[in-house]
């Protein structure tokens, strides 16, 4: 995954749902010196009987926002919808070099 | 690698010692297929036969195979043995089935620097829970927090709720020399628990939903870690709490003047990359604020028990004295119902005495 362009994560799930598998993996799949290079990474935790929805929130460099819904969607499809954002901003950057 | 030096040699001689009485066996067994009917139902060749084939294997079985040998195909594994899947699979296991109380975590790429650091801090503030030489040092010296192949702990906390290992039947098997003995297989990567556990777990069939494993499966997803506590100890719990995920007020971090190394930028960083998602405690499963709660209990699981003791002696204390009150009062209306009743009988009984008294002076 791509993670030069992301300024910021936040998420929000309830770990005992199978549900929250996406978004727990997106976590990791962060690397790890994802927040000493300047990236927010905020989670938030929900009760074990809440029903909410799990959320996944991504910001860009280029100050685009994207919502996933983390329920429904897969960590392969969540990769794939991020990167594809990140390759138009890294093409930019590399015509801009 | 020993063995496997040895073992061509061994093969080779199996396979001299088979190759003529197998020869044999073949031959006499085709002749008697080729044979007529009359001819091979003929008590001479059946008995021929059949002392043919007894001295044939009894050839075989005095050879025998040296104990450490390994098939060539089948090579040890290099994979240093704490690492084996196997072995991975017993050391949960065994872990589940002792340790009362788990937190479960999820790592998210930490650098090995980072655990160093965290477990440091973790150590620090466990040893400031209690003074060295108590119970509870000896608690704080045996909490671990170690990283875990997911997929392997998922099929432990399965064979440690479904499959229960006195239950399995022994069965016949024979030793090298050909003894018949009972033994029983039911350990944990037997086929009976393989069973076991396939039996509850096949198809899509929902569990049952007091299934402890159902409840934690969700929780088994990506990189996970544990912090095991060989006791239900609510002080070590809320000391590791306050270090790997502060929550003030209840839980606030270590200060700055006191444990300065907390605050050390790869401490720091490896425990942002941390997350408490949930716990198994006593064999319940825990949600976060559940474990908060049983970190929270003040004065451990001794002050528990003395307010248990202490409730139920004052309920005691008001039992005693409610049955005695109505076994009292039923004794007190008994006795002057008693009193009342004799009371009036008396009356009656003198007036009968003087009309009698008076029958006999008329009489007279």
């Amino acid at each position: 995954m791509i993670t030069r362009f992301i300024t910021e994560v936040s998420t929000r799930f309830n770990p005992f749902s199978a549900r929250s598998k996406s978004a727990r993996l997106f976590l990791s799949f962060l690397p790890p010196t994802a927040r000493s290079s300047g990236m927010t990474i905020t989670t938030k935790l929900l009760a074990r009987t809440s029903t909410e929805p799990s959320s996944l929130t991504v910001k860009f460099k280029d100050g685009k926002e994207l919502n996933f819904d983390s329920d429904t969607m897969g960590i392969k499809s969540l990769i794939e919808e991020v990167d594809r954002h990140s390759r138009i901003l890294q093409k930019q950057s590399d015509l801009n070099e | 690698m020993a063995p496997r030096i040895r073992c061509p040699a061994a093969a080779r001689g199996l396979g001299v010692a088979m190759g003529p009485s197998c020869s044999t066996i073949a031959s006499s067994r085709s002749a008697a297929l080729l044979w007529p009917a009359t001819l091979a139902a003929s008590t001479t060749t059946t008995r021929q036969y059949a002392k043919m084939v007894e001295s044939a294997f009894a050839g075989v079985s005095t050879l025998r195979l040296p104990d450490d040998y390994v098939p060539p195909t089948k090579p040890p594994t290099a994979r240093p043995s704490d690492v084996r899947k196997s072995q991975l699979l017993r050391t949960y296991t065994s872990l589940l089935r002792s340790t009362p109380l788990i937190l479960i975590f999820q790592h998210s790429n930490l650098t090995a620097t980072e655990w160093a650091a965290i477990r440091r801090e973790l150590n620090i503030a466990l040893a400031n829970v209690s003074p060295p030489g108590t119970d509870a040092a000896e608690i704080a010296s045996k909490v671990q927090l170690q990283v875990i192949r997911t997929r392997i702990f998922d099929v432990a906390l399965k064979l440690v709720e479904f499959y229960d290992p006195s239950k399995v039947a022994p069965t016949t098997a024979s030793t090298a020399s050909g003894k018949k003995v009972k033994v029983t297989y039911n350990h944990d990567l037997s086929k009976a628990a393989y069973e076991a556990v396939r039996a509850v777990t096949k198809g899509d069939a929902p569990l049952p939903a007091t299934s402890r494993y159902a409840e934690l499966s969700p929780l088994m997803v990506g990189p996970v870690a544990l912090l095991t506590l060989p006791a239900v100890s609510p002080d070590h719990l809320a000391a590791a709490l306050s270090v790997l995920s502060p929550s003030p007020p209840a839980f606030p971090a270590p200060s700055r003047r006191k444990s300065p190394g907390y605050y050390d930028p790869i401490a720091q960083s490896g425990l942002q990359k941390l997350m408490l998602v949930g716990g198994r405690i006593e064999g319940k499963v825990f949600d976060i604020d559940g474990v908060k709660w049983v970190g929270g209990i003040k004065g451990g699981l001794d002050s528990l028990r003395a307010q248990l003791v202490g409730m139920l002696q004052s309920a005691g204390l008001g039992l005693t004295s409610v049955l005695e009150g109505a076994g009292k009062s039923l004794w007190l209306t008994m006795e002057s119902r008693k009193i009342s009743m004799e009371e009036a009988e008396k009356p009656a009984v003198v007036e009968e005495a003087e009309k009698v008294e008076e029958v006999m002076e008329k009489k007279e």
